[in-house]
């Protein structure tokens, strides 16, 4: 198997997993404005996480190269 | 070549990114149903702002405890300080015209309250003076309107309260466009333009009967099932209002025209509730000890109404601002800056609305256009 496939194949199962989670959240919270309320501060704080962690690689690699 | 074989090398994502990927991804697709219903929310004809909408929003969603438990928070980490600079006035209420004077001795039969006596001296110009809410209400006007300091450890504070003879309106009990919840043919949800030249007063409803856990009749029409001790405001064909704890169990009168409960009573019998400092029986919103805007409907020995609303009280002190007023009943009405209002209108066909106290969040035209909540309306009766 090629890394590229390895990759789709390990996004294919978190996609999967993903579902389950969110089916389960939506299941047992007790309302759409409490997963919200989780949901959405969870995703910010996630996307601010990955963009400062390329931020500070892209930094790295300048700087390596420098 | 070098450069694709180098890509190639590339390790696999470690276990706690893939995580972190799970967990973003399932955000995401939580997120897609909640933005549909909340957008749905938002697009709702409504005069509150999109914040309000939103926490309405999650309030309505299972968020409730939630969403009090931060207020809860919020209000204790903003909660008045003890003392301060005295007041040098207090904030002009009413009209003081020549209609407001008082009845003249061979009028007796024209009652009034009583000034309401100031807990702190010396008393300010006008506190706990009645003026009349209209321009033109005449020797007998339907609605007064005062305001005093409510609590000499904190002499910054001050109550507005409204008295309504009840002998000269007659109340209605007005649906909002959102609460109560299930109701067909809700009305305009505001002052209907066809009765707005004898408003004299609007003023909030109490909690949402998701939060309230009590009941409600309309029309004759049971919309929540009434519950047993909770303060109830009734009134009765023949238009008698009246704030009782309520004794019936859920069968309802039928020569009631509407019942709203809300909380147990604040004053019965002219006392104080004993358990005003109880938390859990106070709802499942923001606890009974928090200073918030808070409101409060009571009757006199009368059965004339009387209406209290200031910022910064505990359900104690909201309760002994109305038995200061005059009332021996009282019920809790709704809570925070968002939702208590009561509004007087000047002049004949809701001309010149005004708010009971300056500081009042919402604008006095609140309820001249569709409202989210449920209120109530004063109309007077017949002629003046």
């Amino acid at each position: 198997m090629t890394p590229g496939a390895r990759a789709r194949r390990a996004l294919l199962v978190d996609v999967i997993l993903a579902a389950i989670v969110a089916a389960l959240a939506l299941s047992f919270a007790a309302g759409l404005g409490v997963v919200a309320f989780f949901a959405l501060p969870l995703l910010l704080i996630g996307l601010v996480w990955i963009a400062i962690e390329r931020l500070v690689r892209r930094a790295r690699r300048r700087h390596a190269g420098a | 070549m070098e450069e694709r074989a180098r890509r190639r090398e590339v390790p696999a994502l470690p276990r706690w990114r893939r995580a972190r990927r799970v967990l973003l991804i399932a955000a995401v697709i939580c997120l897609v149903p909640a933005a549909f219903s909340w957008v749905h929310a938002l697009r709702r004809s409504r005069n509150i702002s999109w914040n309000i909408a939103t926490v309405e929003w999650v309030r309505a969603h299972g968020g409730n405890p939630l969403v009090s438990q931060i207020e809860n928070w919020y209000y204790e980490l903003n909660a008045p300080s003890k003392g301060g600079p005295p007041l040098r006035s207090l904030p002009r209420v009413g009209v003081a015209t020549a209609d407001a004077e008082a009845p003249e001795e061979h009028e007796v039969h024209i009652y009034r309250p009583p000034p309401i006596k100031p807990l702190i001296h010396p008393a300010l110009p006008g506190e706990g003076v009645w003026k009349p809410a209209s321009a033109t209400a005449g020797k007998r006007p339907p609605v007064l309107l005062t305001t005093f300091r409510s609590d000499p450890e904190y002499p910054q504070f001050v109550a507005g309260v409204a008295w309504i003879d009840s002998g000269r309106t007659h109340l209605v009990y007005v649906p909002g466009l959102a609460e109560p919840p299930e109701l067909e043919n809700r009305g305009p949800a505001e002052v209907p333009p066809s009765k707005r030249d004898r408003i004299a007063a609007t003023f909030n409803g109490g909690f949402p009967l998701e939060t309230s856990n009590a009941g409600l009749v309309y029309r004759g029409q049971v919309l929540a099932p009434m519950v047993d001790g909770i303060a109830t405001l009734v009134e009765y064909r023949g238009g008698r209002v009246d704030i009782r704890p309520w004794e019936n169990g859920e069968r309802v009168n039928p020569k009631i025209v509407f019942a709203k409960q809300n909380l147990p009573p604040i004053i019965d019998e002219g006392k104080l509730n004993p358990n005003l400092s109880d938390g859990p029986e106070w709802g499942a919103t923001v606890n009974n000890a928090i200073r918030v805007w808070r409101s409060g409907l009571g009757v006199d020995k009368r059965g004339n109404l009387i209406y209290a609303a200031a910022n910064y009280q505990t359900v104690e002190s909201l309760a002994k601002i109305l038995q200061r007023a005059g009332a021996v009943r009282a019920m809790e009405l709704d809570i925070n800056e968002d939702w208590t209002s009561f509004i007087t209108y000047r002049h004949p066909g809701a001309v010149e609305p005004s708010n009971l106290l300056p500081e009042m969040f919402r604008p006095s035209t609140r309820y001249l256009e569709p409202d989210e909540r449920d209120f109530f309306a004063v109309y007077v009766k017949g002629s003046k």
